[in-house]
């Protein structure tokens, strides 16, 4: 409706608006979403937000808190797949009548169509995804565009940027050598530890 | 091909264009802005057209649409078969989606 909703998280009063909130509400849900991203974005109250959760996903919301850190967005491939995100984010974003919502679902649907187009696994969860779009927000993170590709990437804010160089134009020795042929495993490695691809503390 | 044929496939290929964007943008204005690499203003213009407008619009004698991706690096990614496919596809998928949305003068 409009984009000052999902800043201040106005409970809705009229009956369209609640169905809405409750739709918006139930795609997040079925693309995965954290309970803590339908909190803050959207304006029903916890209780509903829970029992819908219940209903929409057959089991109760995992515990624990969301990842926090904006180093996960630089490691090889969340940075690849996190470019991609955020680029098309804020294409869908910059039509008028857009909310942060709004964009987030439409532009993780655009992602998951791309990587399924290239033959790839889905890296970016909804939950970071937002978590993406907040610490962008919050100018913790920003973009910088490859020297050699020009490309748009995600790098952290206040990073020298003259020279930046992507992480596709100049990979890493070990990069891709193992799952980027379109066979992804569930799992990243993170400087050396093997960790489960998920949204658990980072 | 005579220049009358040339002509028709023309005509044929700016309306399919304008069916298309009055169609996505109909659907889902944001996410047809993206697929379409068109700003918020064009797309409303096009998809505002009347059917007498798009059928007077799409008989003229050159293409209404602009190439979009010239970049040689991004077709050598889109064309190449070899290995790290899936690498070199998001890395295409990537640099389209970093163009900004054509706007108008």
């Amino acid at each position: 409706m409009s984009t000052t909703q999902a800043l201040g998280k106005p409970r809705t009063k009229s009956v369209i608006g609640d169905a809405r909130e409750v739709s918006r509400a139930v795609e997040l849900i079925r693309m995965g979403a954290r309970l803590q991203v339908l909190e803050s974005e959207i304006a029903l109250a916890r209780e509903r937000l829970l029992r819908l959760y219940k209903e929409v996903a057959g089991t109760s919301p995992s515990k624990g808190m969301l990842p926090f850190s904006t180093e996960w967005f630089m490691t090889w491939q969340p940075n690849i797949h996190s470019s991609l995100f955020l680029n098309l984010y804020c294409g869908v974003a910059s039509a008028s009548g857009i909310d942060r919502v709004d964009a987030l679902i439409r532009a993780y649907r655009l992602y998951q169509e791309q990587l399924d187009l290239s033959g790839m696994d889905e890296v970016l969860s909804i939950t970071r995804a937002w978590r993406l779009v907040k610490f962008f927000e919050a100018a913790m993170l920003d973009t910088a565009n490859c020297r050699d590709c020009g490309g748009r990437f995600v790098v952290h804010k206040y990073e020298p940027t003259r020279a930046f160089v992507c992480g596709l134009c100049d990979p890493p020795a070990r990069a891709g050598k193992s799952r980027m042929s379109g066979v992804a495993s569930s799992r990243v490695r993170i400087g050396g530890a093997v960790r489960k691809r998920d949204d658990a503390f980072s | 091909m005579t220049n009358e044929q040339l002509l028709n496939e023309i005509r044929e290929a700016n309306l399919s264009y304008l069916v298309l964007v009055q169609n996505l943008v109909r659907q889902d204005r944001a996410e047809a802005m993206v697929r379409l690499g068109l700003s918020e203003e064009v797309a409303e213009i096009l998809a505002g057209l009347t059917i007498a407008q798009m059928l007077r619009v799409a008989a003229r004698n050159v293409l209404i649409c602009r190439f979009r991706f010239d970049d040689a690096l991004l077709w050598s990614l889109l064309t190449d078969h070899g290995a790290n496919a899936g690498t070199k596809s998001v890395h295409a998928s990537i640099l389209m989606a970093s163009q900004p949305l054509q706007d108008i003068a």
